[in-house]
């Protein structure tokens, strides 16, 4: 097993399993829905399963069910907020440092507040 | 996972045609109307001729709409369980929206037209309301 390919997999099906459980769409998924859901045949998928149940990130039931071990769970919610992070920041409003945002920390909260309905221009 | 997707099978007889890739700008709408949770989108998307039985479909298109940053999402807390993914669009899918309802408005006079020309010949009865199908 290639292990980049390992990391690669890794992250995707820890950030599926976290969608999945905290969407409350499946917090236990079979190798076959968790291979439907991420659109490979189960067949690729289970080997990789069962290295991460080896790995300590899952835990299973006889390769029939799957579900995030307490390390898995915070590998899953980390990955896809790194993923994502650059989309994600920065934390009020698209704005430029000399944003008004930044002139006390009243008009940070209006920006935050703001920021929930719409994103400010500067 | 370097194997191929299998190619999704043809649409039942009967099913309802929806343009290709409708998914995409569905959510866009959705986000456009207001900010949601996964869950919450997947409901929403019935009326418009989704099923709730394909959660994958929606999270793979979430995602790719998060690539190409038309959608963002932030952790949302929760007391009751785990944090969610709560998703809003950015102002480059208001665009992305935007064009995309321009060229469905198109669609949707072309069809007007062919439907018009139909039924020039043939009386149609009032569509029966079908279980949504599952379309993309």
């Amino acid at each position: 097993m290639d292990e980049l390919e390992v990391i690669r997999v890794r992250d995707e099906v820890l950030q599926a399993m976290y969608w999945m459980h905290s969407e409350a769409i499946s917090t236990m998924p079979t190798a076959k829905e968790l291979s439907q859901f991420l659109a490979v045949p189960d067949t690729v998928l289970v080997p990789f399963l069962e290295r991460f149940v080896e790995d300590g990130l899952l835990e299973g039931e006889s390769t029939s069910f799957y579900w995030l071990s307490p390390d898995g769970m915070e590998a899953g919610k980390r990955t896809f907020a790194d993923e994502m992070a650059d989309l994600t920041r920065p934390t009020h409003g698209e704005c430029d440092a000399d944003c008004w945002c930044h002139d006390s920390p009243e008009a940070a909260a209006d920006c935050l507040h703001e920021r929930t309905g719409k994103a400010h221009s500067t | 996972m370097k194997e191929p997707e299998k190619p999704i099978p043809p649409d039942p007889p009967g099913a309802q045609i929806l343009p290709k890739n409708f998914l995409r700008p569905c959510l866009l709408l959705l986000l456009r109307e207001h900010p949601a949770h996964g869950y919450d989108l997947l409901e929403r998307l019935r009326p418009l001729g989704f099923n709730r039985d394909d959660p994958g479909r929606l999270y793979r298109a979430l995602r790719a709409l998060e690539k190409d940053k038309l959608v963002r999402s932030v952790w949302e807390k929760s007391s009751a369980g785990p944090d969610r993914r709560m998703y809003e669009l950015t102002r480059a899918g208001m665009e992305e929206l935007h064009e995309s309802v321009m060229s469905l408005k198109a669609t949707g006079e072309i069809l007007d037209l062919f439907i018009s020309r139909y039924t020039e010949f043939v009386a149609l009865r009032p569509t029966k309301k079908k279980s949504p199908a599952n379309h993309d």
